[in-house]
């Protein structure tokens, strides 16, 4: 048995089978990673390069060209022969938070109405809030909201108005 | 008179300091380097949060800046003296039962995200 990381790439060009080993050194994107399971999720991978599933896939590529897409929460077996390593696609149809939970969406520029129809709100009667990079801010009803997915956003009924 | 701590603790994640100025029988919190909402020009400027009742109104968020919202305001007071500073007020009234600081402070911004 190995006591060091191997890498999976190197294996998988010679057509050998992937031994146990106490870690796996792994390329997504191009970025060699370390993983210390022979068996971890898409969620866990795509973590090891910043990103996560709400906004992004993970795809297994194989030596002859094959590519398999990985949910978040599936397993990869590292040592699969063949498996020379993953790349990551930003998806079209991205999740969202609002008020903590979890909606779908499709990437680009959105309505404040179109991401509050999602709880079943309307801008007449509440006001949409974004946390980005310091606490939730309102956001203008009449500027497009850019989505590139895990966005967190609250809503609150509106609270004010012109005197 | 004083405001609670926690709520004081909350309004520093708005801006990048916030002190107590009194003047007269109204303490105001000063909020340097205030976030104002998206699409607002400036991006940030000086608050003056009164959180007691003036001139009609039960809040009122003064800007060191007329600042150019998304929507048009009625900015009814200019260059009001307080601190031995000028501040500027768009005419908006908070509806909140008992709210936080915080909670005050965001339905004031909210003013720039609505048309009404």
């Amino acid at each position: 048995m190995n006591t060091s990381a191997i890498d999976i790439f190197e294996f998988s060009q010679r057509g050998e089978e992937v031994p146990h080993a106490p870690a796996y050194r792994v390329r997504i994107d191009g970025e060699t990673v370390t993983a210390d399971t022979p068996r971890p999720t898409g969620e866990l991978l795509l973590g090891k390069v910043g990103k996560r599933p709400c906004a992004f896939e993970l795809i297994e590529e194989f030596v002859h060209d094959k590519n398999d897409v990985v949910e978040p929460g599936e397993e990869v077996d590292l040592r699969r022969r063949g498996l020379k390593g993953f790349i990551t696609a930003h998806k079209e149809i991205v999740t969202i938070f609002i008020n903590d939970q979890p909606y779908q969406i499709e990437r680009g520029e959105r309505t404040v109405a179109e991401i509050l129809a999602k709880v079943g709100q309307t801008p007449d009667g509440y006001v949409l809030l974004e946390e980005k990079k310091g606490p939730p801010m309102p956001l203008p009803a009449n500027l497009p909201v850019k989505i590139h997915g895990c966005e967190i956003f609250f809503s609150q009924p509106q609270s004010g108005g012109s005197s | 008179m004083e405001y609670p701590k926690e709520q004081i603790e909350e309004l520093k994640t708005y801006c990048s300091k916030v002190r107590a100025a009194t003047e007269g029988e109204i303490t105001y919190l000063y909020l340097e380097e205030l976030r104002l909402p998206a699409g607002c020009t400036p991006e940030v400027c000086d608050g003056l949060l009164c959180p007691v009742a003036r001139d009609g109104y039960p809040s009122r968020l003064f800007l060191s800046v007329q600042v150019s919202p998304p929507y048009p305001r009625n900015w009814n007071v200019s260059n009001a003296r307080i601190g031995e500073k000028n501040w500027y007020v768009f005419s908006w009234k908070v509806n909140l039962v008992s709210p936080t600081l915080a909670q005050m402070l965001v339905a004031h911004l909210t003013g720039f995200t609505k048309e009404k």
